[in-house]
């Protein structure tokens, strides 16, 4: 096995070892329950039926051959079940809370009308079996009325387009204006005006789906007046909370239990429609009912990262210094605006002049939502293609351009800790930039090229509160109760590491319950990856705390335990507090059939104090491999006649596989800034930024051609160096 | 359908690819549509607690011990497995040939077992993730994976065990390319390619391949 490189810090009694996860057996031998893998007696099987149409008004439904199918035992549509999902379109693209509920105009309930995607819910069945509610969902009739559509949200925006809402294509903000995110730092015209040289380039990516394994699935469960729901979600805390607003309970009616799930990458937080159905059909039926996405439905049904457009305009000098950065971007949100359609990526530059306009636009495609680091990699991939392409274009190695242009820390804002210098320099002579770059992009000859790209990012790690609780008995054994869910990270075993390190004790005398809102106090969700630093910092305060009380009282005895909880709400005194990263990689074009080959691949990353290496290598290696798919392969086509989507599935969107997967070299430089729990910082998203920008980068340099479009598949290619 | 499907050879899903069955079985369904009286026949109506699709009987064996299961002919081999003998370490992930995620041990080969026909399988001899480990002890390329993180999530884990286990089974030391070619079928999205490869590698070199 190949071991990531760690710089700066050495291991603790157990945080720094390579630890197997705990749950590691239940997960190789099937042990481990997901929520489709639950069953109870009587259990009832629902499938929802989706729109076949971009955009239709529902004239009318007849669920009546439906219901008079034997085994069939609840239908429900729009009429008869009219819940507001409210995760599901929030203003602004908010975080769902009660002031965003309140004010969103553009509100997703369960079952629309009209539909406004290929996919939108319309009604669902549960039956005695799996295949009887396909039966039923056949043998209910809708009278649609068609409507126009628009897929691309430029043409959204365009005088006459066909509306999704009735106020118009764009987004409104979270004050409900219709107008785009604008963010303007200092005068880019001052700084057009100051530059040598002006450059102008369009941006283009794709919708890329989170894809996750697990199909979405939900087991509801009513005893009484209170709600278990058995569901796959990277945050049991917000799922409960956002079930009970939804439907109108109190949050202890709701339990969530979610042991194992298999993976999300952002597409699982909150709470899901599917909850939601589940539990209204669970309610009508008096049954419980699982209700089983297919994978069309969940390509559809559920969500993948926003496709943009970015107009780049950069000032610069002759000497390399940039002088004005602009930005104009659209983000296809879909027809319910479940995040902010973010495009991030310019802040990274010291450049005083920057000034960026997004507008969040309705199209009649699939909903666009979180996707890990959701305004990030199509950002960074648009900005430091066009900032590669300003370095190469001044005669400037990119490397140079970059320490030359990038932020750093200033008197006004102090970091809490910058290693951003010295992950570039280092990641640069690791992957030997200086002789693997070509100096002239293009300049092999024949008709297979190598080139190397490089990208660098610095990426949010603040703090923040979550919950812990920890147990002692007389047999000395501790149990920690967390509200972490482990959605692949590894959080389970990353909680109680960090707690056997604070109690002084192994990590096998730790027993980690999650997983379950009964059992486990408020985490704030595997999302963000801010699980590691909000709820492990409250671990290490209530182990903190337990210790105490087995200082001033003694281990308990007999029948009793010491129990210890904390909710801390640390804070960064001011100062900013980054994770630091860079990629290098080098690729293999061959012209003739536009094929791209990674060759090497070096990534150099700060993520403060690693906790458990095996498990941050995989981090960093899963979402590096994920964006080099973003980077050649991943989209969901539409057809623009008929607005029905084409690439619904691993197959079609052409995800990678085994043959396709280059080495990914991991470097760890350790620090301990003297925040979050032993100086953690955020790993799970930072190497999915970085891939996109690095590999176009790569390209180009091989092909001499900039690539301005996400996915650089064959046909790209082939089309350019035609 | 109802008792045709016994006699209509067209109807014999032994016959014909499941493609073709699933096809056939949705133009059922839409034929129902047109004339909805088709859906409450006299069979049905006396009993609406479980299917009353007609079934077939099948032998099996799985994981050492012999099943008899009464299947629908509509029901695929993961169905079985998950829903009728409670094997749920088989996951679901496409349904339709595409991840991997339900690779069974069929007859000594790796299958889709969401792209067998539960008839199909009729006197065979399958291996799923849970017979892997034997009198407590894990496989070796089990401990591989738990020693080099070859679950992330875990949703595909159960599939690419069961693939690279029929890997080391033909060939006891297989090289990293070796193992990319017979695992191409098993998608993993947390994308922990490298560390799967690994796991296999390193279990052939323990093991030599008594896997």
């Amino acid at each position: 096995m190949s071991e990531a490189i760690h710089i700066g810090l050495e291991p603790l009694n157990t945080i720094g070892n390579a630890t197997a996860r705990v749950d590691a057996v239940e997960r190789v031998t099937g042990e481990a329950k997901y929520s489709r893998d639950f069953k109870l007696p009587g259990m009832l099987y629902a499938q929802i039926l989706r729109s076949p149409h971009p955009h239709a008004r529902i004239r009318s439904i007849d669920t009546s051959a439906a219901e008079a199918l034997p085994g069939v035992r609840a239908v429900i549509t729009g009429d008869n079940a009219p819940i507001v999902w409210g995760a599901g379109s929030v203003s602004g693209g908010r975080q769902y809370n009660d002031p965003t509920k309140d004010a969103t105009l553009h509100r997703r309930y369960i079952f629309n009308n009209p539909v406004r995607f290929v996919g939108d819910s319309v009604a669902a069945v549960a039956a005695i079996d799996r295949h009887i509610a396909e039966q039923a969902l056949a043998l209910i009739k809708v009278d649609y009325e068609e409507l126009p559509f628009v897929l691309e949200p430029e043409a959204a925006l365009e005088p006459g387009a066909p509306q999704v809402w009735p106020d118009g294509n764009l987004c409104p903000d979270f004050r409900n204006n219709f107008e785009p995110m604008v963010s303007n730092l200092g005068d880019v015209e001052a700084g057009f005006a100051e530059a040598d040289q002006i450059f102008e380039e369009r941006y283009e990516t794709s919708f890329i789906h989170n894809a996750q394994m697990e199909p979405r699935a939900a087991m509801a469960h009513w005893e009484g007046d209170k709600l278990t729901l058995y569901t796959p979600t990277q945050g049991i805390s917000n799922c409960r909370h956002d079930t009970a607003r939804d439907l109108g309970l109190q949050d202890h009616q709701v339990r969530i239990v979610c042991n194992y799930m298999g993976g999300g990458f952002g597409n699982k937080n909150q709470n899901q429609d599917a909850d939601l159905v589940a539990a209204t059909l669970s309610k009508q039926a008096a049954a419980p009912v699982m209700l089983e996405f297919s994978r069309r439905d969940d390509w559809l049904g559920v969500h993948g990262r926003w496709p943009t457009v970015q107009h780049y305009k950069i000032g610069a000098k002759n000497d390399g210094t940039v002088t004005a950065i602009q930005m104009f971007g659209y983000s296809g949100m879909g027809p319910y605006r479940k995040n902010s359609g973010g495009i991030s990526g310019m802040d990274v530059y010291a450049c005083p002049n920057r000034l960026r306009s997004i507008s969040a636009v309705y199209t009649n495609r699939t909903t666009s939502g979180n996707f890990r680091a959701p305004s990030e990699p199509h950002g960074f991939y648009g900005v430091e293609s066009m900032m590669d392409e300003v370095a190469y274009k001044l005669g400037v190695d990119p490397v140079e351009f970059a320490l030359k242009n990038m932020r750093r820390p200033t008197d006004d804002q102090p970091f809490t800790n910058y290693s951003l210098e010295e992950v570039i320099t280092r990641g640069a002579e690791q992957f030997d930039w200086a002789s693997r770059r070509k100096t002239t992009p293009g300049s092999d000859e024949g008709p297979i090229k190598r080139g190397s790209g490089f990208s660098f990012m610095m990426f949010r790690a603040g703090v923040g509160t979550s919950s812990a609780i920890v147990r002692v008995d007389a047999q000395r054994q501790y149990t920690l109760f967390v509200g972490v869910t482990d959605i692949g990270p590894g959080a389970k075993t990353t909680m109680g590491m960090i707690a056997a390190e604070e109690l002084g004790v192994p990590l096998d005398q730790v027993e980690v319950v999650a997983g379950d809102t009964d059992r486990c106090p408020y985490s704030v969700g595997e999302s963000g990856s801010r699980t590691t630093i909000q709820t492990g910092y409250a671990v290490m305060q209530a182990a903190k705390d337990l210790n105490q009380q087995i200082a001033d009282s003694g281990m308990p005895i007999g029948s009793d335990v010491l129990i210890a909880s904390a909710t801390p709400n640390p804070s960064t005194d001011g100062k900013t507090r980054q994770c630091f990263g860079a990629h290098f990689v080098e690729v293999e074009v061959d012209t003739r059939i536009g094929t791209t080959r990674i060759v090497k691949y070096t990534t150099v990353h700060e993520s403060g104090r690693i906790i458990n290496p095996t498990t941050a290598r995989d981090q960093i290696r899963g979402a590096t491999i994920q964006g080099i798919g973003q980077a050649l392969h991943e989209d969901l086509l539409y057809d623009p006649a008929s607005g029905q989507p084409l690439t619904t599935g691993y197959y079609r969107a052409r995800h990678l596989t085994h043959l396709d997967i280059p080495e990914i070299d991991v470097t760890f430089i350790e620090v301990d800034d003297g925040y979050g729990p032993f100086g953690a910082k955020t790993a799970g998203e930072a190497g999915i930024i970085l891939a996109p920008a690095a590999v176009a980068n790569a390209i180009s340099n091989a092909i001499g051609v900039r690539m301005t479009s996400l996915p650089i598949s064959r046909d790209k290619i082939l089309e350019v160096m035609a | 359908m109802g008792d045709k499907s016994k006699t209509d050879t067209s109807l014999n899903p032994k016959q014909r690819s499941r493609r073709e069955f699933l096809e056939n079985a949705g133009t059922t369904a839409a034929v129902a549509t047109a004339v909805p009286v088709l859906g409450i026949s006299a069979a049905q109506a006396q009993s609406d607690t479980q299917s009353t699709v007609s079934k077939t009987t099948i032998q099996l064996t799985v994981n050492g011990s012999r099943h008899s299961v009464d299947v629908e002919d509509r029901w695929t081999l993961v169905e079985v497995l998950r829903d009728q003998l409670d094997l749920t370490g088989t996951k679901i992930g496409c349904d339709r040939s595409e991840c991997g995620a339900c690779t069974v041990i069929m007859n000594g080969k790796p299958v889709y077992s969401c792209s067998q026909l539960a008839v199909w399988a009729d006197g065979a001899q399958v291996t799923t993730v849970e017979g892997l480990a034997s009198g407590g002890q894990l496989s070796p390329v089990q401990q591989a994976f738990v020693e080099n993180n070859g679950p992330q999530c875990g949703f595909c884990t159960p599939g690419q065990l069961m693939t690279a286990t029929a890997l080391l089974s033909n060939n006891a030391t297989p090289n990293a390319d070796e193992v990319k070619q017979a695992l191409v079928g098993n998608l993993c999205r947390c994308s922990n390619y490298n560390a799967i490869v690994e796991a296999v590698v390193m279990a052939g070199e323990r093991s030599g391949g008594a896997a």
